[in-house]
C-alpha cells in the first residue's frame, strides 16, 4: 500500500545530526518530517557518542591555537572556514545540553571534568550518560515534527535537477511511502560497509549512494577510518552494563599502551586522532598488536571494525558554500553526512564528530526551513511513483538471483584485508575495482528478496557497492598520502598536486573525478622544509625523498 | 552467541526492543503479544536492546552468528 505525504522539510537520518535539524527548522514555523531506517534517537553512531569539544574562552581556550591544530593534524586540507564555524557555535550546542538537562563527569570537587586537548587549544567534556539523542528526539516530537521509525529512503525524487521528495520502504511490510517536500536533509550518517566492529552495522553509506546517483559531489572518501576491536570477540563491545549504570561507551578501563609482537610500541607516530600507526606495524610484519590493559593484561587487536568509513568529517556530500546546502539544488546535508572537510585528511580529537554532527544539524535546519518558505512545491506525478516502485520491489519480483546478505559478505571479505584500503597499492586498488565493478555489473541486477527485511539489506547493498567505488577511485586518483590516506607507491605528501579535495560525480553516467585546491590563503607555509611541515614520518617516504633527491 | 532467546517470564511485550533494533532482527508477534527473533543472523551486538528493555529480559552474548572478517 502507498502513501504520498508533503511537507516542507524532509529529514533523512535520525541521529543527532538529523534531529537537531528537525528541531531547527521546526522553530521557524515550517511543517518537518523525519524519517529513520531505525529508530531516530538511538539509531546510527549518535548513541555510542561520549564526548563534546565546546570552544569557551573563558575555560582558557584559544581559538587561533586550536585551528592550528586541526589543520596540522588534517595535513593542510581541512576547510578551516568550516572548522571555525563549527567550533565557534560549540558552546552553544553545549549550552543547549544543558538546558536538556544533560549530564557531564565531575571532578571530585563537583567542578566540570575536561580533558586538555594534546595539541592545544581546547578540550573535551564527557556526557555522564548520552541522553542528548533521546532528549532531542522528544524535544522534536513536542515541536510538532513528525517522525518516522523504521522506514528506510531508497531514492531521491528530483524533477529538473532539483529534489522534490524521497521514496522508501517500511521495514514491517515494505508498504511504499511518498514524501513530497520543498528541501530535503540528508543526515544518514557515514559510508560504512554494514561493519562488523563498532556497533554501526546498520551503516550503508545511504546518504552518500543516494545523493550521487541524483547529480550530488561526493568527496573525501580515500581517507579511512582505523578503529580496532578485540581479536577474540571483535563485534563485540562489553558496554551494556557501563551503559545502563550511566557512562559512555569509551569510558571503561582504558589501555595504558599498543605494543607490537617485538614488545615495542608503534615505530610510526602520527598528531591528532587515529591515524594508521597500526596497520604501518602490521604490514611490517610486526604484528600482532596489543593493548596493555590497566592491570597489567594483555588485549590482543584485530582491526578494520569500522569497514568502509572515512575518518570522521572527511568525507561525505560536497557543500557549496557555508549554508549546508549542497550543489544539488533542494537538498542540504548535515553530520557525517556533510562533505565539508572540518576535520582534513585526518580525525583530530575527541569529541569533534558529534560537535560538528550538534552544529551543523541547527545551521541546515534554520537554512533548509528559510529556502522552504521561499519554495514552490513541486508536484509527484503519478507516473513517477509507479516507476519508483517498479525500481524499489524488483528484488522481490525476481524468482532466482542472489542474496543481498550473501552479497554483502562478498564485498567485506574482498576489502576487508588490510592491504587492500588502508595500505594501499595501485595494483591492489585495480584488482579490487574489477572485483567490485563485477558485483555491480552482474550480482546488484540480480538481487533477490523474500520479505520486507531482505528488501532493505538489497537497498543497502547496491548502497555499499556504489560507495565501495567511489571509496576506490578516490584511492586512485590521489596519487600520494595524506592524514588516513597511505599509498605504498607514493609514500610522500605531494604538496604542488594534490593540496586539494578529490570529488567523485555522476557525468553522463561515468564516474568522474573532479580536483578542487584549497583556497590559496589556506595553503600551508611552503617554504617550512617538508619534513617540519608534515611531523608524522610514514613509511617508504624518508627511501623515496633519497631517490628523488 | 548474540541475541539470546528472550526471558518471556520477564518480558512484558512492550515493543521497545523491536522499535529500537537498528537492523530489525526484533518483530513482535502481535497475535501473543510477544517480540520474536526473527533475523539473527543480523544482530550486530550492539546490546541497545539489552540497555533499553525496561524489564531486563533480554542478553546478548559475544560472537555473531555470521563469521566476522576483519583487516588483520
Amino acid at each position: 500500500m502507498t502513501e504520498t505525504f508533503k511537507t516542507d522539510v524532509l529529514v533523512i537520518g535520525g541521529g543527532m545530526a538529523g534531529l537537531l535539524t528537525a528541531i531547527k527548522a521546526r522553530q521557524q514555523q515550517v511543517e518537518v518530517i523525519l524519517v529513520d531506517k531505525a529508530y531516530a534517537g538511538k539509531s546510527g553512531q549518535s548513541p555510542y557518542a561520549d564526548s563534546l569539544c565546546p570552544f569557551n574562552r573563558k575555560w582558557g581556550h584559544n581559538l587561533e591555537k586550536w585551528l592550528h591544530a586541526v589543520n596540522v593534524s588534517g595535513e593542510y586540507i581541512n576547510n578551516p572556514e568550516w572548522t571555525k564555524l563549527v567550533l565557534e557555535n560549540s558552546f552553544a550546542i553545549y549550552k543547549l545540553f544543558k538546558s536538556w538537562n544533560i549530564e557531564f563527569h565531575k571532578n571530585p570537587d563537583g567542578s566540570l571534568f575536561k580533558k586538555e586537548m594534546p595539541d592545544g587549544g581546547g578540550s573535551t567534556v564527557f556526557f555522564h550518560k548520552n541522553q542528548a539523542p533521546q532528549a532531542a528526539r522528544k524535544e522534536a516530537l513536542k515541536l510538532g515534527v513528525r517522525i518516522f521509525d523504521r522506514l528506510m529512503i531508497t531514492e531521491l525524487i528530483t524533477s529538473d535537477s532539483k529534489v522534490i521528495g524521497a521514496a522508501g520502504i517500511t521495514a514491517e511490510n515494505a508498504d511504499l511511502r511518498i514524501f513530497n517536500s520543498k528541501v530535503t536533509v540528508m543526515c544518514a550518517g557515514a559510508a560504512g560497509f554494514k561493519p562488523n566492529g563498532w556497533p554501526i552495522h546498520e551503516l550503508s553509506g545511504d546518504s552518500d549512494a543516494l545523493a550521487y546517483r541524483i547529480g550530488a559531489e561526493v568527496l573525501g572518501k580515500e581517507f579511512t577510518d582505523t578503529h580496532m576491536g578485540n581479536r577474540k570477540t571483535p563485534a563485540f563491545i562489553p558496554f551494556a552494563e557501563q551503559m545502563k549504570a550511566g557512562a559512555g561507551p569509551n569510558t571503561g578501563p582504558k589501555f595504558r599502551r599498543i605494543l607490537n609482537a617485538e614488545g615495542d610500541p608503534p615505530h610510526f607516530k602520527g598528531t591528532g586522532g587515529l591515524w594508521l600507526s597500526n596497520e604501518f606495524e602490521i604490514h611490517a610484519g610486526r604484528g600482532p598488536l596489543s593493548a596493555e590493559m590497566p592491570d597489567g593484561s594483555m588485549m590482543e587487536f584485530a582491526g578494520g571494525t569500522t569497514l568502509g568509513l572515512a575518518s570522521h568529517k572527511t568525507e561525505g556530500i560536497v557543500p557549496s558554500g557555508l549554508t549546508c546546502a549542497t550543489t544539488v539544488d533542494g537538498l542540504f546535508a548535515a553530520g557525517d553526512a556533510l562533505g565539508n572537510m572540518a576535520a582534513g585528511a585526518k580525525y583530530p580529537f575527541m569529541g569533534f564528530a558529534i560537535t560538528h554532527a550538534c552544529v551543523t544539524g541547527c545551521m541546515a535546519g534554520k537554512n533548509a526551513a528559510d529556502y522552504a518558505a521561499a519554495s514552490p512545491r513541486n508536484t509527484i506525478t503519478t507516473e513517477e511513483i509507479n516507476a519508483v516502485r517498479q525500481r524499489t520491489f524488483k528484488p522481490l519480483n525476481r524468482k532466482g538471483g542472489f542474496s543481498p546478505r550473501w552479497v554483502i559478505d562478498v564485498l567485506k571479505n574482498a576489502l576487508s584485508p588490510y592491504f587492500i584500503l588502508y595500505i594501499k597499492h595501485e595494483d591492489r586498488l585495480r584488482g579490487a575495482l574489477t572485483y567490485i565493478n563485477f558485483i555491480r555489473s552482474h550480482l546488484l541486477s540480480k538481487l533477490i528478496a523474500s520479505d520486507a527485511h531482505e528488501l532493505r539489506l538489497a537497498h543497502e547493498a547496491c548502497n555499499i557497492v556504489l560507495n565501495a567505488e567511489i571509496k576506490l577511485r578516490s584511492s586512485l586518483a590521489r596519487k600520494e598520502s595524506r592524514g588516513c590516506h597511505y599509498r605504498e607507491d607514493f609514500p610522500y605528501r605531494d604538496d604542488k598536486n594534490f593540496l586539494g579535495w578529490i570529488k567523485l560525480k555522476d557525468i553522463d553516467g561515468k564516474m568522474t573525478t573532479l580536483f578542487e585546491p584549497v583556497p590559496e590563503k589556506y595553503r600551508p607555509d611552503l617554504s617550512i622544509p617538508y619534513e617540519r611541515r608534515y611531523t608524522a614520518r610514514i613509511p617508504g617516504e624518508l627511501d623515496h625523498f633519497k631517490r628523488t633527491l | 552467541m548474540s541475541i539470546e532467546p528472550i526471558n518471556l517470564e520477564l518480558c512484558t511485550g512492550c515493543g521497545t526492543c523491536q522499535d529500537i533494533c537498528p537492523v530489525d532482527v526484533i518483530r513482535m508477534d502481535t497475535a501473543q503479544g510477544i517480540p520474536v527473533i526473527k533475523y539473527r543472523q543480523d544482530c550486530m551486538l550492539c546490546q541497545l536492546c539489552v540497555v533499553e528493555c525496561p524489564a531486563n529480559a533480554i542478553t546478548v552474548t559475544p560472537g555473531r552468528l555470521s563469521p566476522v572478517s576483519v583487516s588483520w
